[in-house]
């Protein structure tokens, strides 16, 4: 709690220096977001979109940043050394953040087969979106999170410039977050917003039939399902997961705090209050453990705070995007 | 976003003097959970911890920061208030909240008060 308003202002103001800057809340200045695509030969253009909004591409960095948070925070408190820091990161911060995450293969892995999975598994399904790669753009949800309002429509609004720009007509949204904000907070800062937005669970679940039939193998395992706070009390996603995941063949199990009572996995708060995420979430895990040593989950921020405690919890956390890659790779 | 504070302030002072004080919604946030106890870290208390904040008898510092900034936005509270029929839009209020801090805490421009 000490020092906690001089520390949130760090990050806020770097935060929305950042997005002012370069678009993407790290300040990341390079392509980061389309590695997962190569080969993939998906449309560059088209009515209907994937949009990652780089949070599954985010998650290798996200680590690296949390770790340089906690361990500048002491520095971060004190006015001229938080100046200093934040000089730093202007001029350096992208390219530290960068080389750190080099090393993050796991978790690199992990995101490209959550996205892929994704991509095979609408392909099978009958319905394959274009995808904006370079142009692709982050929706901005971290500035509403954290109440940034005064400068969120000013980003909203050069998205949705970028993709009517690509004539699109309706988004397939991969992560809870970036489906949130389009669906729910960019009608209120454009005037006649026309674009449909879905999340790839609703179209799976609608065409479970087609991607059944399309399945390369039935899984036939049992996981716990941890769902997303956003999806489902936010945009009422709720038994679409589940149909998918028994069309693939998966068995769900449902812990104490299930669907519409779904218990946070304290990701969130993870940029400021490391200690305090940590408590949510190893409470969460638990919880999970207790009925199933397999996880599912369908939310990125979910999926790199739950995976920290593979190792000393002994559980397995999954994306449900890797197991349609699994399900669905030739 | 173009309101001014004083409608900021009016908006919320109104809707937060709407809670009844039932306190449901302490036990189900995650946050208050895993402190222990602390109300002022839970939905009910971060709207007292505004009201407070909004009519001035508390001052925008460490500990208000903190209580406010540390809301997971998890809308678990929300659930439990429309269950009891006073349906506030709790964690809504408390990101209004972070705006109202907001506009103190991200220097530069107009803002620069820290």
């Amino acid at each position: 709690m000490k020092r906690s308003k001089r520390f949130v202002s760090e990050v806020l103001t770097t935060l929305k220096d950042n997005i002012q800057r370069t678009g993407d809340p790290l300040g990341i200045k390079d392509v980061y977001w389309t590695q997962w695509a190569k080969g993939l030969n998906l449309p560059r253009q088209g009515d209907t979109v994937l949009l990652t909004g780089r949070m599954y591409q985010m998650l290798p960095y996200i680590t690296q940043v949390t770790k340089i948070i906690s361990s500048a925070r002491p520095f971060l408190s004190r006015s001229g050394l938080g100046a200093m820091v934040n000089m730093g990161n202007r001029l350096m911060g992208d390219k530290v953040i960068r080389f750190r995450a080099l090393g993050s293969r796991t978790i690199r892995k992990k995101s490209r087969e959550v996205l892929q999975g994704i991509v095979s598994a609408l392909s099978a399904a009958g319905s394959m979106p274009a995808y904006l790669y370079e142009d692709e753009p982050y929706s901005g949800v971290l500035l509403y999170d954290l109440g940034l309002d005064a400068y969120i429509e000013e980003h909203i609004k050069r998205v949705y410039h970028v993709l009517k720009a690509h004539h699109v007509n309706r988004v397939i949204c991969v992560d809870p977050h970036t489906t949130f904000m389009l669906r729910k907070v960019y009608p209120a800062h454009i005037d006649h917003f026309d674009i449909e937005v879905r999340h790839y669970l609703e179209v799976l679940s609608e065409n479970a039939g087609m991607l059944g039939d399309s399945c390369k193998k039935a899984l036939n395992r049992e996981y716990v399902i941890h769902d997303s706070c956003y999806l489902t009390r936010e945009l009422g996603v709720v038994e679409q997961v589940r149909k998918v995941a028994g069309t693939i063949g998966i068995t769900l199990k449902e812990p104490e705090n299930t669907k519409l009572d779904t218990s946070c996995c304290g990701g969130p708060i993870e940029y400021a209050f490391h200690d305090l995420t940590e408590r949510v979430s190893r409470t969460r895990v638990s919880e999970l453990a207790g009925i199933s040593r397999n996880i599912i989950v369908e939310c990125p921020i979910c999926l790199i705070n739950l995976s920290k405690y593979e190792k000393e919890m002994g559980v397995k956390v999954w994306d449900m995007g890797e197991l349609l890659y699994e399900a669905c790779k030739t | 976003m173009d309101v001014t504070r004083e409608e900021i302030v009016d908006t919320l002072l109104r809707e937060v003097g709407k809670c009844r004080a039932c306190r449901f919604c302490v036990d189900v946030c995650p946050a208050y959970q895993a402190t222990e106890g602390i109300e002022s870290m839970s939905p009910y208390g971060r709207l007292q911890i505004l009201k407070y904040l909004l009519n001035g008898t508390l001052d925008e510092d460490d500990p208000s920061v903190y209580c406010l900034y540390s809301c997971l936005q998890c809308g678990r509270c929300d659930l439990l208030c429309r269950a009891k029929g006073q349906n506030l839009e709790v964690s809504y209020l408390i990101r209004l909240g972070k705006y109202f801090l907001s506009q103190g805490l991200v220097k530069g421009e107009r803002n620069e008060k820290v």
